[in-house]
C-alpha cells in the first residue's frame, strides 16, 4: 500500500476533485448530530467532539484543530446503498394485461468522505447479502459499484464504541480507496486502490518516513487505550444458541420500547419489505386499470407484523423480538457468513432511548440463573 | 440466469376449485424464450404477484415433467384472495423458482413416506406427480399419510384413487360430521402412522404441515428408528423477496427462501422445540 502526506488544506482540493464525478457525502451536523449527507468542505463539522451514552448523544465544540475528532452518527452507508424507500418496479394492470418494468435511476457515483473502519466492515456485510447471495440485488449493486471510500482512521473513540473487541477497527486497514490518519496540519495517507491514486493525481504529497509510519502506529494505539467498551465475543455463537430460553429476555423486553431505532441506525441490519403502492391516481375512473409502484422500505424485526403469517404470527412476543435481533447479530450471522453481524459501532447503545446496551446484556447472558 | 427479482407475466390457463377455501391454478408463462428456460424441481416455491395487491410465496403443485404449471393456494391474505376472484385467461407475474426442493435422490435406493397436513400436501403433490409420472412401476415403496380437518378439506381428493395403483395412500381427517359418507380414518396424522408397519430404517420420510403437525410427526418417526437425518421438513415463513435479501423468513439462522424451505431434520432440530424462534 503506497504511503504519503498531505497538507490539511488540500482536502479541500480533493473535494475539488471529486466534485466533476461523484456526489460527496460526508459528515455534516444537523438539528445537533453528526450526519451524513451531500456536502461541501466546509460543511464538515471540523473541531467538534461528540459525547454518546446509553441513550445519549451530544455535540461539543471542543476548539480540537483535528477535522475528524467526532465520532459515528446514526448514519451509515445504508442511508445511501441501500435507502429507506427504494422504487423496485412500476407496475400497470390493464384490461389487456399486466405490465411490469424495473425501476433504475441513474445517478452520479458517490464518493464518501471520513468514512470509518467499522462501516467498512458493514459495508462487507451487507456486501454478502446484497451480491453475493444466489441473486444478486439490482438496486444495490448499481449504487455500490463504483463508489469511492475516503476513510478516515477514528482517534477519539466515541464513549459506546467497541470496535477493538469485534477486530473491525478503530484502524481502516483495508476496503478503502484511501485512509487518512489526521497529523496536526497533515494527513497520513494510505492509497488502497489504483482509484485512490488517480484522485490524488496533481494534490502534491509529501514522501513518508519510517517515523511517520511509527507515529501514525502509536495514534491508533492510543486510541484503542482509550475505547472504554468491549464485547466478550469468547464462545459466541454457542453461548446464544445454549441460552434462548434464559431469564434474562424477559427482563430486557420490559425495558424494550420497540421503536426499532436499534435496526435503524445498525449498519448491518438490512431487513426490508416490499409493497405495492397504489395512489389514487393511479386507479381509472372504471377501476379497470390501476398503475403504481413497487417500494422497498426498511423494516425491522422490531415490529409486530415482521414475521406474521396468515393465520398467525411466528414472533408475537417482544421478549421473542429482541431475542431474534440480538441472536441474528451475535450468532446467526456467524452461522451464515461467517462472522458476527455486529461490528461494534456501539449506535444501537447511542440510540436507544432506554439505552440497552448489548454488550452487557450478552454479559447478562452469561450468567447462569 | 434470468432476472428473478423481476416478475414475467404469466396466464391463467384454468382453475380448479379443490376445496371449500383452496383452488389449483394453472398457469402457462407468456413469453416463450421464459417457457423453454423455466424449469423447478418439486418443493420449489414461486412467488405469485398481482399488480397493486402485491405478492405471495406459492408452492408448485404440479411435478416437473406434467404438462401444466400448477399453484395450489388457500385464500388467506390480499395476494391469494385476489387470485381466488381471477378466470381463467387472466394474466399475473410470477418470479421463481425459489428455494431448496426435496431431495429426490434420498428416495433413490430407498422407501418413501409422504406426511402431509393441511394444505401442507401442495408442494408433496409434485413429488408424488414426478414419481408417478416418471417412475411407474417402481419397486420402492411410497408411503403417503395425509390429514385434513374434515373429509371437504381434502385436497386432490379426487386423485388419490389413481395414486392407490402404485402409492400406499392412507388419509385421515380430524374429524367427519355424520351425514359425510366418510370410510377412512379419523384422528390425527401421526396416530395413524403408528397402525401401519414399515421398514423404518430404510425410510425417508418427506414432512410438510403445521408446525406442530411436523414436530410430533417427527418424534413419531424417530421412535420407530427412522434415522434422523434422513427425516426432510418444508418449513412456512413468511417469504417477502424469495431470494434472502429482506430478512422476513428466518427460521433460526436459516433463510427459509434460499437455504429452505426443505430441510434435513437434523439441520434444523435444536430450533423445532424453541417458542418463537
Amino acid at each position: 500500500m503506497t504511503k504519503a502526506r498531505m497538507s490539511k488544506d488540500r482536502l479541500k482540493s480533493l473535494f475539488e476533485t471529486l466534485k466533476g464525478d461523484y456526489r460527496i457525502v460526508g459528515p455534516k451536523i444537523v438539528q445537533g448530530t453528526v450526519i451524513l449527507n451531500e456536502i461541501d468542505f466546509d460543511d464538515m463539522p471540523a473541531g467538534s467532539r461528540d459525547r454518546q451514552g446509553p441513550g445519549t448523544y451530544r455535540i461539543d465544540r471542543a476548539g480540537s484543530s483535528d477535522i475528524f475528532s467526532f465520532s459515528v452518527g446514526p448514519h451509515s452507508f445504508k442511508q445511501f446503498l441501500l435507502p429507506s424507500v427504494q422504487e423496485t418496479l412500476a407496475f400497470k394492470k390493464s384490461k389487456k394485461g399486466i405490465s411490469v418494468n424495473r425501476v433504475l435511476v441513474r445517478e452520479k457515483p458517490i464518493a464518501f468522505i471520513g468514512v470509518r473502519a467499522c462501516d467498512i466492515a458493514a459495508l462487507r456485510l451487507l456486501d454478502k447479502i446484497f451480491l453475493e447471495g444466489p441473486v444478486v440485488d439490482p438496486f444495490y449493486e448499481d449504487k455500490r459499484k463504483d463508489i469511492v471510500i475516503i476513510a478516515v482512521n477514528c482517534l477519539y473513540p466515541g464513549e459506546n464504541c467497541f470496535c477493538d473487541s469485534m477486530g473491525t477497527g478503530p484502524e481502516a486497514t483495508s476496503g478503502f480507496d484511501i485512509a487518512l490518519t489526521e497529523f496536526g496540519d497533515d494527513f497520513f495517507l494510505e492509497i488502497g486502490t489504483a482509484e485512490g491514486e488517480e484522485i490524488l493525481d496533481g494534490i502534491p504529497l509529501k514522501e513518508v518516513d519510517d517515523r511517520d509510519i511509527e507515529e501514525k502506529g502509536a495514534a491508533i494505539f492510543r486510541c484503542k487505550e482509550m475505547i472504554r467498551k468491549a464485547m466478550k465475543t469468547a464462545d459466541l455463537p454457542g453461548i446464544l444458541y445454549r441460552n434462548l430460553e434464559h431469564p434474562r429476555w424477559d427482563e430486557i423486553a420490559s425495558r424494550d420500547l420497540e421503536c426499532g431505532n436499534c435496526t435503524m441506525v445498525c449498519p448491518t441490519c438490512f431487513c426490508n419489505s416490499s409493497y405495492d403502492r397504489l395512489p389514487i391516481s393511479g386507479i381509472s375512473s372504471d377501476l379497470t386499470e390501476r398503475s403504481g409502484m413497487r417500494v422497498r422500505t426498511w423494516d425491522s424485526c422490531f415490529s409486530k407484523n415482521f414475521a406474521r403469517v396468515h393465520g398467525g404470527n411466528f414472533r408475537p412476543s417482544r421478549r421473542a423480538r429482541y431475542r431474534h435481533w440480538m441472536t441474528h447479530k451475535l450468532a446467526y450471522w456467524i452461522d451464515q457468513f461467517g462472522s458476527p453481524g455486529c461490528v461494534g459501532c456501539g449506535r444501537c447503545i447511542t440510540w436507544c432511548p432506554v439505552g440497552i446496551d448489548i454488550t452487557h446484556e450478552l454479559e447478562e447472558l452469561r450468567i447462569v440463573r | 440466469m434470468y432476472d428473478k427479482s423481476l416478475p414475467f407475466e404469466a396466464t391463467i390457463k384454468w382453475i380448479k376449485k379443490e376445496t371449500r377455501d383452496t383452488a389449483s391454478y394453472a398457469v402457462k408463462i407468456n413469453d416463450r424464450e421464459m417457457q423453454k428456460i423455466y424449469s423447478f424441481k418439486p418443493g420449489q416455491f414461486n412467488m405469485l404477484y398481482f399488480p397493486g395487491v402485491g405478492e405471495a410465496a406459492i408452492s408448485i403443485s404440479s411435478g416437473p415433467s406434467d404438462h401444466d404449471l400448477i399453484h395450489t393456494v388457500r385464500v388467506a391474505g390480499d395476494v391469494t384472495t385476489t387470485l381466488s376472484k381471477l378466470n381463467s385467461g387472466d394474466v399475473i407475474g410470477l418470479r421463481g423458482p425459489f428455494g431448496k426442493g426435496w431431495p429426490m435422490e434420498e428416495t433413490e435406493t430407498r422407501d418413501l413416506m409422504i406426511i402431509a397436513g393441511g394444505a401442507g400436501i401442495a408442494p408433496l403433490r409434485s413429488v408424488i406427480r414426478h414419481i408417478f409420472t416418471s417412475r411407474k412401476g417402481c419397486t420402492n415403496r411410497v408411503i403417503i399419510f395425509y390429514g385434513a380437518k374434515t373429509p371437504k378439506d381434502i385436497i386432490f381428493r379426487d386423485e388419490f384413487p389413481h395414486y392407490r395403483d402404485l402409492f400406499q395412500v392412507f388419509l385421515t381427517v380430524d374429524k367427519a360430521d355424520p351425514e359425510e359418507y366418510w370410510r377412512g380414518h379419523i384422528g390425527l396424522v401421526t396416530s395413524f402412522m403408528g397402525k401401519v408397519s414399515y421398514d423404518s430404517l430404510n425410510i425417508t420420510a418427506f414432512v410438510c404441515g403445521p408446525e406442530i403437525m411436523m414436530r410430533s410427526a417427527t418424534r413419531e418417526l424417530l421412535s420407530k428408528g427412522v434415522p434422523r437425518e434422513k427425516i426432510f421438513l418444508s418449513m412456512e415463513r413468511n417469504m417477502n423477496c424469495g431470494m434472502g435479501i429482506c430478512g422476513h423468513c428466518f427460521f433460526g439462522p436459516k433463510f427459509v427462501c434460499k437455504d429452505g424451505p426443505v430441510f434435513r431434520f437434523t439441520d434444523v432440530e435444536e430450533f423445532l422445540e424453541i417458542k418463537e424462534v
